[in-house]
């Protein structure tokens, strides 16, 4: 079911802090993470569309139903909280079967449905016991499959994984994802974490001070980003400023680096975005774009190292990534310098 | 060392007339002496025997129970909209209105009572209700208190969005979520009112009515006349005190 934001607008009462027109639509089924830094809104435009927070402007239409004077429990929209908001008074299986009994559904029947979820989950075997006595990886599971139990028209996850050790939120990131896609579900995450939006969504929206900055798959996010506030949310990167001193030339300063201008006026300032795994390490004498210089920081990072190079005469670091860090020297090839738009 | 020293000087202070009253109230005679003497279980007797008294414990009983219903009807509501969607401005209103009973003394609020409810236009000073009324005003902000820190301890108003999301109403997700999670402080809070409205002296000396005495006010009659008789009636509204205070620490221990 298609979900579409349509000039959504919204500001908490005597405050400037919310959402301002925000376009966004999500293809059925499809999934996409809203992220930005915090402050950004993304919290706020989740909440506003499951009904959480109410008194937005424009509309919010989900499968075609404006939902903006719904009240929450009428949506039908599976959430999913950070906190994971199990009933306690309940049973792992009670908690899995809730939305079914709201919507009337019979006993048998729920309890039928529910146990096959908790199956799906992996957690068949706890139906019978309390929230209390399961893990918090658990936990999350039993939210996960609460929130899809009652078959809802789409899914909202409120950072679901960062409440949890990292070695379970990599697993419960792939079973999110492969439910959600099982499903069909059209899904709205949540994260501050730009690994996990990147690993996970179809789309991402980067929110900044309640706007989209960006709307695009991980990949256009990652390789065009629109300007430095995307380019520094989503990857790793170096961003250097410079000038251009002739077509397709920018000076750094330390450096004359060969790059697409794009036509800019000699003597105008850019700035450069270069990702650390388009950084060479030791490249021959006299490659192109050869810079001078020596490690200060060096991180192994088992499969690679991660490194800090500062190049003689400049005192930004680049960011550079390589199975053996350089002795003295990085290179940059022209077709993975670009120049970022203001 | 020194706080050793304080806690025992101040627990001697606290038991040791429970312990005289305990030993009082089973000795025959007692004058002008440190122990009494003998030993007899006949005041118990006397007391069973006594209507004024037997009949003023169940009063207390009446007026307890009746606070612990009517405050579970007004305290769960009033905890949940103190916490949940009350604006700023009533919120502040409702927590002066629920304090104002354990700041403002018994005495100011029993002058007042009698003030009022001794006019034509409402004539009800010395009725049970008014005796009950009463009670509520004044054990309510502790019931309240207790339901309040537990709502935003357990972050019930996180399980009611959950609720929400999954399709359930107002009204079903407060019976279903926020009141099944609050039993236990619900329990342990309505034992300590029944605590408070059994033991409540100041303001039931000055509104009840001669037919309805509690039990607190009878007993101070007893005071009047032989010292194993007030003993023995003040064992009994300590045992009534005891269960219901010992009952509410399990409870909230439970919790």
């Amino acid at each position: 079911m298609s979900l579409s934001f349509e000039h959504v607008g919204f500001q908490y009462r005597g405050t400037s802090i919310g959402v301002h027109d925000i376009n966004l639509s999500l293809d059925s089924g499809e999934l996409v993470a809203l992220i930005g830094p915090s402050g950004s809104g993304k919290t706020t435009l989740l909440r506003l569309t499951a009904g959480l927070i109410t008194g937005h402007s424009g509309r919010i239409v989900l499968g075609g139903r404006d939902l903006s004077n719904m009240p929450v429990h009428e949506r039908h929209i599976g959430m999913m909280f950070q906190h994971y908001a199990l009933f306690p008074h309940l049973t792992v299986l009670e908690n899995v079967a809730y939305g079914l009994k709201m919507a009337g559904v019979k006993p048998d029947e729920r309890r039928k449905k529910s146990q096959e979820m908790l199956e799906l989950v992996g957690l068949g075997q706890l139906a019978a016991r309390r929230p209390a006595q399961l893990s918090g990886g658990q936990q999350q599971r039993v939210a996960l499959a609460r929130a899809l139990a009652y078959s809802p028209q789409a899914l909202l996850l409120d950072e679901p994984l960062s409440a949890l050790d990292a070695s379970i939120r990599g697993q419960l990131r792939d079973q999110i994802r492969q439910l959600q896609q099982q499903f069909g579900a059209t899904t709205v995450l949540v994260t501050h974490d730009q690994e996990e939006a990147l690993a996970m969504a179809d789309r991402i929206a980067l929110l900044d001070q309640g706007r989209v900055l960006q709307y695009g798959t991980p990949t256009e996010l990652y390789e065009n980003p629109k300007n430095e506030t995307v380019a520094r949310f989503v990857g790793l990167s170096t961003i250097v400023e410079a000038r251009v001193c002739a077509d397709n030339r920018v000076d750094t300063g330390y450096a004359t680096l060969a790059c697409d201008t794009a036509g800019r006026a000699i003597g105008s300032a850019v700035k450069l975005l270069v990702r650390p795994e388009h950084v060479e390490a030791d490249p021959a004498e006299g490659s192109v774009n050869r810079i001078a210089g020596r490690v200060t920081l060096n991180r192994y990072l088992g499969s690679f190292n991660r490194y800090d190079f500062v190049p003689t005469g400049g005192s930004e670091p680049w960011l550079g990534e390589a199975r053996v860090a350089p002795a003295a020297a990085i290179a940059v090839a022209p077709e993975h310098i670009r120049l970022l738009a203001d | 060392m020194f706080i050793r020293l304080v806690s025992f000087t101040y627990m001697l202070y606290l038991v040791l007339p429970i312990a005289l009253i305990l030993v009082g109230s089973f000795g025959e005679t007692w004058v002008n002496a440190l122990l009494p003497e003998g030993s007899t279980l006949a005041w118990y007797q006397e007391l069973w025997d006594d209507r004024s008294f037997t009949r003023a414990f169940v009063t207390s009983l009446i007026v307890g129970g009746a606070s612990c219903v009517i405050n579970t009807l007004l305290c769960v509501p009033l905890a949940y909209s103190l916490v949940h969607g009350a604006k700023q401005k009533n919120r502040f209103a409702t927590r002066l209105l629920t304090l104002l009973p354990v700041a403002v003394p018994t005495i100011t609020l029993g002058f007042g009572y009698i003030l009022v409810f001794n006019t034509d236009a409402m004539p009800w000073l010395g009725s049970t209700p008014l005796l009950i009324a009463a009670h509520v005003v004044l054990t309510l902000p502790y019931l309240t208190q207790a339901l309040v820190t537990d709502l935003r301890h357990q972050r019930l108003d996180r399980l009611e969005e959950a609720a929400a999301t999954l399709g359930a109403r107002p009204l079903e997700r407060f019976f279903g979520i926020i009141v099944p999670n609050l039993r236990y402080s619900l329990l342990s809070g309505l034992v300590m009112v029944a605590a408070l409205s059994i033991g409540e002296f100041q303001l039931s000396n000055l509104i009840v009515g001669f037919q309805n005495r509690t039990y607190p006010v009878v007993l101070l009659q007893a005071f009047y006349g032989a010292t194993g008789f007030a003993c023995a009636a003040t064992v009994i509204l300590l045992l009534l005190a005891t269960v219901a205070s010992l009952t509410s620490t399990l409870a909230s221990k439970k919790a």
